[in-house]
């Protein structure tokens, strides 16, 4: 048993890091897409890394209702989806691990309740107006995550991370209807969980100047930064291991790659959504997710029948 | 209508109530009436006449007549006609009734006039200061003319804050501004917010007066206003620059050479071109479009380097003198501005037809921002505003001056008075413009760029002139003065008027509605913000506290400067 706690320890710390590691390089490859797009040369891809450097090394000023809170919130923003790093049972799912589909939403949660505490502790009216969007966002949203999920569960007869990932949700035998249908509602709802255009309005710079991030600077806005970075590494991840299975059985180091490339493809994608779309207003969203959540239940309810 | 016909069921109506009237031409129209009875007729020509109301003027004309002077302009659209209401006032009582309880978009102007020449609007219904800040003192009028240009009066609490009015209850106060990332200049909007919904708000503004109006009338002469006018606004400052000409022109009669017409309408063209396609970048950035933004920036850059070719720079084109222009149309500039217009064009159509074809852009921005006809004629909204909501104006057909009666175009109307239509308008009017241009390089006529003028200019003259800038109607009045100045210049930018229909146009509609509505009347608070005082109120640094900065700028202010 100890040894199958190293490995998972070790593992999951190797996991967190790599994620870590690679999320500035995501979102410096975002930025230069979205440069090309715009016809613009922009920035050098690991510009990120410059910027949180920079970032890091700035004063940390202490300047709303709750400094120990602020602290905490950008701890907590970038601890949450490195958890769900160290937690991913390897490519494929045939690793040991540590958690289940439970754990796992708790965990992606987190990400947005470390949004809603940053923004009360700083506590200026953008930040409430921000988290107050946010909340919207939230109960709406994160259902939906955990509709996936079950239906992953339904098909794979496990709440077992190991067994769920690897492409549970087409079921083990085929393509499934509610498999399909779950597809095509998170592929819809995907910008909005990794909170970019449309779907961004809890930021909104040109409205609400970045909302609940208005009042950090320095380290801990690089906390913020980072976590919303690794967020959309680890979401676009997630996707992958439930809808887009294929390319584990090649052995290591092939099946890291090929399980990077297609996460990659997802970031791709979202970036190039991004960069074309105008920013929703929140009533416009909900009304979107609220389309999607039904969608998600008829799914739930076909899983639970077996389709 | 001509003017006659306008004028017969007036002097109908109201006799020996009309004291005398000056027929500048027979576009522009000055009516002296008693101050009893000056509501009375504005009321008519508002309501019953059908006018759109332009400004109020108030002038301190004690030094030559003795008296204060109060005015009030209308523009009749279709009868292609300016006119002005004047009424005297006792220097010792300078009082007249509001008219803003009848033409609600007299408000501001009568607020404006309180404020800095102290003429009190009797029964205004708001009558809280607009211009001078809360701690100025009381009864000291910066445009009366025994106070210098640069007086800073005893008693002036520098510090003191605005008293803003209290908030409707269940409201909370979100303040939008001074600074905000879409307010590119300070404007303070004191929102109630309901939850999302906006339930109303309170503006102050006039943070960054420069007192050109002042300086006009006391230090500078006819030929360096002009370019103290563009530097009113930055991106329609060409327009200032030739709508000042144009009202001395009109006032002193001096006739203007055809090439520099000319070429007046080709740079009031090139800065629309380059104000609208930054508009629609703007709008997409406010709304999260960012890809927008540069495509729009890309494609209007060579319409910098084009003005920067004709006129040495790429705003402040400095173009006009009184009696004609400063920079000609050379043939190398004529073939090359031809080339830049078929490259803007050509990558304009396809990003326009992509624009108003974006269901996404059109879902966020329909519905938003209403003003309907009836708020454009109570607050005398103007430019694209108006004509998105389908009501046909525009000064360059409907008051033309400069060479546009010699050309072709066609006013561009929308039938959503709402941030898409404003969209709609703006991205199709750059077509005309283009098509505006071409024309005057076709029909440039040779000659000279400045009409001759021997002898000083007539005192004592008044002048108006509507320029049809990117935003609406810039409008200039003045009377002619001695020492080679006008004695009193009144501006209202376009802006001036759409801001007041702002409290309306985002009443209960979402904060997230909030910055593109007002983005949408494409506001220039510099515009607004042009009258008197240096304000050097410096207080963002927080190492140096900002009186000490405040002294600071102040001594070097007065200081001379050492060689």
């Amino acid at each position: 048993m100890s040894g199958h706690l190293h490995e998972i320890l070790a593992r999951g710390l190797l996991q967190a890091g790599a994620v870590l590691l690679a999320a500035p390089l995501a979102e410096g490859v975002m930025r230069k897409i979205t440069a090309v797009l715009q016809s613009r040369q922009g920035p050098p891809v690991i510009q990120p890394y410059y910027d949180l450097l920079k970032l890091m090394g700035k004063e940390d000023l202490e300047c709303g209702e709750s400094p120990w809170m602020q602290r905490l919130a950008g701890w907590l923003a970038l601890v949450a989806p490195l958890s769900v790093a160290a937690l991913w049972p390897g490519i494929g799912g045939q690793g040991p691990a540590a958690g289940d589909a439970i754990l796992l939403v708790y965990l992606l949660t987190l990400g947005g309740v470390a949004t809603l505490l940053a923004g009360l502790a700083a506590g200026s009216t953008y930040s409430l107006l921000g988290i107050s969007r946010e909340m919207m966002t939230m109960m709406v949203l994160e259902p939906l995550l955990a509709i996936a999920l079950l239906v992953a569960a339904c098909h794979a007869d496990s709440l077992q991370l190991a067994d769920l990932f690897g492409g549970a949700i087409y079921g083990r035998s085929g393509h499934s209807g509610s498999g399909l249908l779950m597809l095509g509602v998170l592929v819809f709802a995907f910008q909005a969980m990794v909170s970019r255009r449309p779907f961004d309005m809890t930021e909104a710079e040109s409205e609400i100047m970045e909302g609940p991030l208005m009042e950090y600077s320095g380290p801990k806005l690089a906390l913020l930064q980072w976590a919303r970075m690794a967020r959309l590494v680890v979401s676009s991840a997630l996707m992958v291991a439930l809808f887009w299975p294929g390319g584990a059985q090649l052995g290591f180091p092939w099946a890291a790659l090929v399980f990077a490339a297609k996460t990659a493809a997802v970031i791709l994608a979202v970036t190039v959504i991004a960069a074309t779309h105008v920013r929703y207003r929140v009533d416009q969203a909900i009304r979107y997710f609220g389309g999607m959540l039904l969608a998600g239940l008829a799914a739930l309810g076909l899983a639970c029948f077996g389709f | 209508m001509k003017p006659s016909e306008i004028l017969t069921p007036i002097k109908q109506r109201y006799g020996t109530a009309i004291q005398r009237i000056d027929r500048l031409d027979d576009r522009r129209l000055v009516l002296h009436v008693d101050a009893g009875a000056l509501k009375s007729i504005c009321r008519f020509l508002f309501r019953d006449l059908d006018a759109r109301y332009i400004a109020g003027i108030g002038a301190d004309d004690r030094p030559y007549s003795g008296r204060f002077m109060v005015a009030h302009n209308f523009a009749f659209d279709r009868d292609g006609l300016l006119a002005s209401v004047l009424a005297m006032l006792p220097a010792d009582a300078p009082e007249v009734d509001s008219i803003a309880g009848e033409v609600p978009a007299a408000s501001w102007s009568e607020r404006e006039f309180h404020d800095l020449v102290g003429i009190v609007p009797r029964n205004h219904p708001n009558p809280k200061r607009l211009v001078l800040p809360d701690g100025w003192p009381d009864r000291v009028h910066p445009l009366r003319k025994e106070r210098p240009w640069n007086d800073r009066p005893d008693g002036y609490d520098e510090d003191r804050p605005f008293a803003f009015d209290p908030a409707p209850p269940g409201c909370v106060v979100v303040p939008l501004g001074p600074f905000h990332p879409t307010l590119d200049e300070p404007a303070h909007f004191r929102l109630y917010v309901d939850g999302e919904i906006v339930r109303g708000c309170e503006y102050r503004g006039f943070m960054v007066h420069r007192g050109i109006e002042k300086l006009a009338e006391s230090v500078l002469t006819y030929n360096d206003i002009p370019m103290a006018a563009e530097r009113i606004c930055g991106i329609c400052g060409c327009v200032h620059n030739v709508a000042y000409a144009q009202a001395v022109e009109q006032a002193a009669s001096i006739p203007v050479p055809p090439r520099a017409e000319y070429i007046r309408t080709i740079m009031l063209e090139i800065e629309r071109l380059h104000s609208h396609l930054l508009w629609v970048g703007l709008a997409g950035h406010i709304l999260g479009y960012d890809t927008l933004f540069m495509h729009c920036f890309r494609i209007r850059e060579p319409v910098m380097w084009i003005a920067e070719k004709i006129s040495g720079n790429r705003k402040t084109y400095a173009l006009c003198l009184i009696g004609g222009v400063r920079w000609d149309i050379t043939p190398e500039l004529h073939d090359e501005l031809d080339q830049v217009l078929n490259r803007l064009e050509a990558q304009w159509r396809p990003l326009v037809s992509a624009l108003l074809e974006d269901r996404n852009l059109r879902r966020r921005a329909a519905g938003i921002g209403v003003a309907d006809r009836a708020l454009i004629k109570e607050q005398g909204l103007i430019g694209p505003v108006a004509r998105a909501a389908g009501i046909d104006i525009d000064c360059r057909r409907d008051h033309p001056y400069a060479a546009y009666d010699r050309v072709d175009f066609d006013v561009i109307l929308a039938q959503d008075p709402d941030v898409w239509g404003r969209i709609s308008v703006r991205a199709r009017e750059v077509f005309e413009s283009i098509r505006i241009i071409r024309q005057c390089l076709v029909k440039l006529p040779a000659g000279l760029l400045q009409a001759p003028i021997a002898d000083e200019l007539p005192i004592g003259r008044i002048g108006m002139s509507s320029v049809e800038a990117p935003r609406g109607e810039s409008h200039h009045w003045l009377i002619t003065g001695e020492n080679h100045r006008p004695r009193r210049w009144r501006v209202r930018a376009p802006t001036y008027q759409n801001l007041q229909g702002i409290p309306a146009m985002i009443r209960d509609q979402r904060l997230a509605d909030m910055t593109i509505t007002l983005g949408s009347i494409d506001p220039c608070f510099s515009c607004t913000d042009r009258l008197e005082t240096v304000d050097v109120r410096t207080g963002a640094v927080r190492v140096c506290p900002p009186e000490e900065l405040r002294d600071r700028l102040r001594q070097r202010w007065n200081e001379p400067t050492t060689p």
